[in-house]
């Protein structure tokens, strides 16, 4: 602890104090009834607006994660595993215009609370429902985990760690003490507020390292010619250039399919879908869907400080004695910036990562409480209950998370979160395409959910690392039969779709019974205040005899 | 459902602009290249950043258009001003 940063480290510590406050005082936000139920705790009483929902959304997708991470890529290797997030933020918003206010609507009409609860009411299928829910929460912990990986680098910038295990550890073990305790009596309006602060806090330091630094590192012309001058030099170990400073054409392919993949992938997380949800009205996502666009130009703003790094020559090597590129931004900051303003940014880093992890534990917590709990252990739990499991498995949730960071090596998080990203699109063809059409039959839909979720799991094993032979080297493989290399989501998401059409044709024809939709063509279109649910009762009949309703 | 004859122009438009801004900021072959640079930038990389206006700009058409187009079928139906609902 010899060389602690203390002007950074107050400002940390100031700045996290008073978001901790927020957190407590978020109960009584925008309060519109007791928090015992998960309308009110897991989605904030459904009633956030066009602007909480861009700060919230923003908060919660944007996450701390991969402001160290994205970066950290540009700086290690360059634009095809870097500058990939900006095209996949492009594309993501008129993908997510066209289906999500569908979602929102069929949600708010029938009470769903998780993406697994729509599959299940319109499938009829708790299998299906089941499948959804547990690759979810699969690909959510692993997420949540990478978060702290975010705080762990700030905090090892600022002199925090070192030898003594307690030492190292204590930081991370108190803020994330405190996150569970505000999220667990505040819910989503928590992180809904924080978020304020966050976002600021992102945009005034992306803001002012994008005016500063370039002028201290001798222009935007000379950055780039230093990255370009590192990704085209030869590495050692692997006797091919470092990285890509402009993808070359065998790259073409590596680099659309990763940001096609990660923008259908994106919207089918819980934590994404439990912001949408918290929405008051049809239309607020989809105003999001024109406005949070300026996200992605920080984030491609962001990307380039990677490349500041190059030129800047900053020091990664980590307290182990060991090249660490996710520290390549924090030590840029460290390096280029007055202590105060270095503390300023650290603490944007910090927040950055109280808002998803707590919207992301909140989401598995409702996947749990929902699809896992009431469908299967409890058929007859009444809200209160349901909000009580839920805080308790948002609390587990967390606590597992922290287990994650500090028992086991951080590659293994990153090997998970990698997975997570493949096994996540594999639900969406039940999630999106249930959306316009029941055409899929609900079998078929869980046959190519398992064929896509094992396939990718397979391929990305397969992938070694050249330079340290482990396996999940990268999210990167060829398409079978071919040596073109592509994202392994979006070729395990290929198979899964041929699996899913060609099993349906083979159901229809043997006429295996559908499950039955609890679901009206009016709910995809319904808006807040529309006439509810009480008319739809009477136009579906009681008592089928598919799998049980998903409805409350 | 009668009035959807009516609202396909506007769809359609909004159809080819989301469309457009899916699919043409992922044609690389048209992208990656260094010159021309501007601001220092190489072409790959601000004609990227163009791209998200230019998305952001597409999406708000196209809400505008579906807007119109849904506020007119919602009072076909007689819906909209109705009583508070389901919550």
């Amino acid at each position: 602890m010899k060389n602690v940063e203390w002007v950074q480290l107050t400002i940390v510590v100031l700045i996290f104090v008073a978001v901790t406050v927020m957190g407590f005082m978020a109960a009584r936000w925008r309060r519109t009834g007791e928090l015992d139920s998960l309308d009110e705790w897991g989605l904030g009483g459904r009633g956030f607006g066009t602007f909480i929902t861009w700060f919230l959304l923003g908060g919660d997708l944007y996450t701390a994660y991969t402001f160290v991470a994205v970066p950290a890529a540009m700086y290690a290797t360059g634009a095809i595993s870097g500058f990939f997030a900006v095209p996949y933020t492009i594309v993501v918003y008129p993908i997510i215009f066209v289906f999500m206010s569908r979602l929102w609507s069929v949600s708010h009409r029938n009470g769903y609370v998780t993406p697994a609860d729509f599959v299940g009411g319109r499938y009829g299928s708790r299998a299906l429902s089941l499948a959804v829910a547990v690759t979810g929460i699969l690909a959510t912990m692993p997420y949540i985990a990478l978060q702290l990986v975010g705080m762990q680098a700030v905090f090892e910038t600022m002199g925090l760690g070192g030898d003594n295990l307690l030492a190292k550890d204590l930081p991370l073990l108190i803020a994330f003490a405190v996150l569970a305790a505000y999220t667990y009596s505040s819910g989503l309006r928590a992180p809904a507020m924080i978020a304020f602060v966050k976002d600021g806090l992102i945009y005034l330091v992306i803001g002012a390292a994008i005016l500063y630094l370039p002028g201290q590192l001798g222009g935007w012309d000379s950055i780039f010619d230093a990255a370009k001058t590192k990704m085209e030099s030869t590495s050692p170990t692997t006797g091919k250039p470092v990285g890509s400073f402009i993808p070359g054409e065998a790259g073409y392919s590596a680099y659309w399919t990763l940001a096609l993949g990660s923008a259908l992938a994106l919207f089918m997380y819980p934590h994404s879908v439990t912001a949408v949800l918290s929405t008051k009205n049809r239309n607020v996502v989809r105003r999001n869907a024109a406005i949070l666009p300026a996200y992605s130009l920080l984030l491609g703003l962001l990307a380039l400080l990677g490349f500041m790094a190059i030129k800047a020559n900053v020091d990664i090597k980590g307290l182990d004695g060991l090249a660490n590129p996710q520290l390549a931004i924090p030590r840029l900051f460290d390096q280029e910036f007055p202590a105060w303003f270095a503390g300023i940014a650290f603490a944007a880093i910090a927040v950055g990562a109280l808002v998803p992890a707590a919207i992301m534990s909140i989401a598995a917590a409702n996947l749990f409480t929902r699809n896992i709990y009431r469908d299967f252990l409890k058929r007859d739990a009444t809200p209160a209950q349901e909000a009580k499991v839920s805080k308790l498995a948002s609390l587990l949730v967390k606590f597992g998370a922290l287990v994650f960071v500090l028992g086991m090596d951080k590659t293994i998080s990153l090997n998970l979160q990698l997975l997570g990203g493949i096994w996540i699109l594999q639900t969406f063809p039940a999630i999106v395409v249930g959306l316009f059409t029941r055409w899929f039959h609900h079998w078929a839909l869980l046959a190519g959910w398992a064929v896509g979720m094992v396939w990718g799991t397979i391929t990305a094993y397969n992938v070694v690392n050249p330079a340290t032979g482990k396996h999940f080297g990268g999210s990167l493989a060829n398409v079978p039969f071919t040596d073109t290399q592509v994202y392994i989501g979006l070729t395990a998401f290929g198979i899964n779709l041929i699996v899913v059409v060609v099993l349906t044709l083979i159901l229809r024809a043997l006429k295996v019974a559908e499950g039955k939709d609890f679901t009206h063509k009016t709910d995809y279109l319904a808006d807040a205040g529309d006439p509810g649910v009480k008319d739809l009762d009477e136009l579906l009949d009681e008592g089928g005899t598919g799998p049980a309703a998903a409805k409350p | 459902m009668s009035k959807l004859s009516a609202v396909r122009p506007a769809f359609w438009i909004a159809g080819v602009l989301l469309a457009a801004s899916v699919v043409v900021p992922l044609l690389v072959s048209t992208y990656a290249r260094d010159e021309p640079r501007l601001w220092g930038f190489p072409f790959f990389y601000w004609y990227q950043f163009l791209w998200v206006f230019l998305s952001a700009i597409a999406v708000s058409i196209s809400y505008r258009l579906v807007i119109h187009e849904e506020r007119k079928r919602r009072a076909a139906e007689g819906l909209s001003a109705d009583k508070e609902g389901d919550r």
